[in-house]
């Protein structure tokens, strides 16, 4: 099991912001966490991520440091390039420009984007940004890859490629928080949908 | 106004002559000021980040001591720094004071509280999401630090032209641990209140000119780097 979590209760100001009775997820598996607005799918993510320290409850993570990455809802990109944003991560790995750069570009080029790779972060639109945060977590190839909607301001075909280097991800175990019901949703093949927010009892809200 | 006219053409004469001695006090200011400015970089920014970032006891209380330090009177600093290095003073033996070092060891003490106070408030004021997303892509905290100077460059470069602002037009500091001695610890502004004590407003103006001038050059200069470094 990569993820064990029971009786998960994250708090915030008195208020239960993210309850999660047992979840696992074994590793290699595709997560699609479903859930409507405020229901706590972005706290969950930064809770496996180790962005939330402040809850109660029993949460395990079985990765080594660095190779779990959490990919915001709205990416924030560093100043510079889109190329020195994607070589931040390797930077962090140690590993020197000559092998880290064309690794970056290969990944730049699976997303369609390698003609960006010059460019300054303040010239991208809003899709380009948020590409350019999934080729910086990919570049890394991570064994767990947490992905909070991912597919927002994705046009059809960069939302159809994202989908296909994910599912090249055959090592990962991959969660994606999404508000779309399974059916209609394009990444509910292959993934196990697990819906999230409506346990809360209302004896704990307070 | 005519005061004002004789002291713009003074100021040209002395610039368009080089004139040795302004020349020499321009550029003794202009390096005891980068020196101390270079010193309080080195110090202020990992502290105003460690401030910035970190939990400790005492944080709140250094930052306020911090803060109110910009506010430090150079004539204070000045008294401070001569009962420091007097002859009787705890560094008296190593006959620092009316040498050039002494300033600068004055002036750190006066830049070094805004560098730190700007530098935090910048930081402090960066999107959650610059800690969070080099955390998750796995950097250690001496590239997060770095992360973290290069995202607030803004607010941190503020910091380093208000202090080197405050150090090269500073007159306290230079005067009461200088001595103001010609080719020695003259800086433009002593030289400026000296030439102004002597009657000569002129000069007095010329030099006070010179010295807005040399702070306006560093400060485009420093513009323009910011801007080649954002394209």
């Amino acid at each position: 099991m990569i993820i064990d979590l029971q009786n998960i209760r994250v708090r915030k100001s008195g208020q239960v912001i993210c309850a999660v009775d047992t979840l696992a997820v074994q590793p290699g598996e595709r997560l699609l966490i479903l859930g409507g607005n405020g229901s706590g799918k972005t706290t969950l993510l930064r809770l496996i991520a180790g962005l939330e320290t402040e809850y109660t409850g029993r949460c395990e993570v079985h990765v080594d440091p660095g190779q779990c990455v959490y990919v915001h809802q709205r990416p924030y990109l560093f100043r510079g390039s889109v190329l020195s944003n994607v070589l931040f991560g390797l930077r962090a790995r140690r590993i020197r420009k000559p092998a880290a750069e064309p690794l970056a570009l290969k990944v730049l080029e699976q997303l369609g984007i390698q003609q960006l790779a010059q460019r300054s972060i303040s010239r991208l639109s809003g899709g380009e940004r948020r590409r350019v945060a999934l080729a910086r977590a990919l570049v890394l190839q991570p064994r767990l890859f947490l992905l909070d909607e991912p597919l927002a301001e994705m046009d059809a075909d960069g939302a159809a490629t994202i989908l296909q280097l994910l599912a090249d991800m055959r090592q990962a175990t991959i969660l994606i928080a999404s508000p779309t019901d399974p059916p209609a949703h394009p990444l509910a093949d292959g993934y196990r949908s697990w819906q999230l927010g409506r346990s809360i009892p209302i004896a704990e809200q307070g | 106004m005519q005061l004002l006219w004789d002291g713009l053409q003074e100021a040209w004469r002395l610039v368009s002559t080089g004139d040795a001695l302004v020349m020499a006090a321009a550029g003794r200011t202009l390096g005891i000021s980068v020196l101390a400015v270079v010193l309080a970089g080195s110090i202020g920014l990992p502290l105003g980040t460690l401030l910035a970032r970190r939990s400790f006891p005492g944080q709140a209380l250094l930052v306020t001591v911090c803060r109110a330090g910009m506010a430090l009177p150079t004539v204070f600093i000045g008294v401070v720094c001569y009962s420091i290095f007097s002859r009787r003073g705890v560094f008296g033996p190593l006959n620092l004071l009316y040498t050039p070092w002494v300033i600068v060891i004055g002036e750190l003490m006066l830049a070094l509280p805004i560098v730190v106070s700007l530098t935090h408030g910048a930081i402090q004021a960066l999107d959650y999401r610059v800690s969070e997303t080099a955390k998750t892509l796995g950097a250690g905290l001496l590239l997060r630090w770095r992360l973290y100077v290069s995202e607030a460059r803004i607010g941190v470069s503020l910091g380093i032209l208000t202090a080197f602002a405050r150090c090269v037009t500073e007159l306290g500091i230079a005067m009461m641990v200088g001595g103001n001695i010609a080719g020695r610890t003259r800086t433009l502004a002593t030289a400026t209140a000296l030439e102004t004590g002597k009657g000569e407003f002129g000069r007095g103006l010329a030099m006070g000119l010179i010295l807005l001038l040399m702070a306006l050059v560093v400060m485009l200069v420093m513009a323009r780097f910011g801007r080649q470094e954002e394209t």
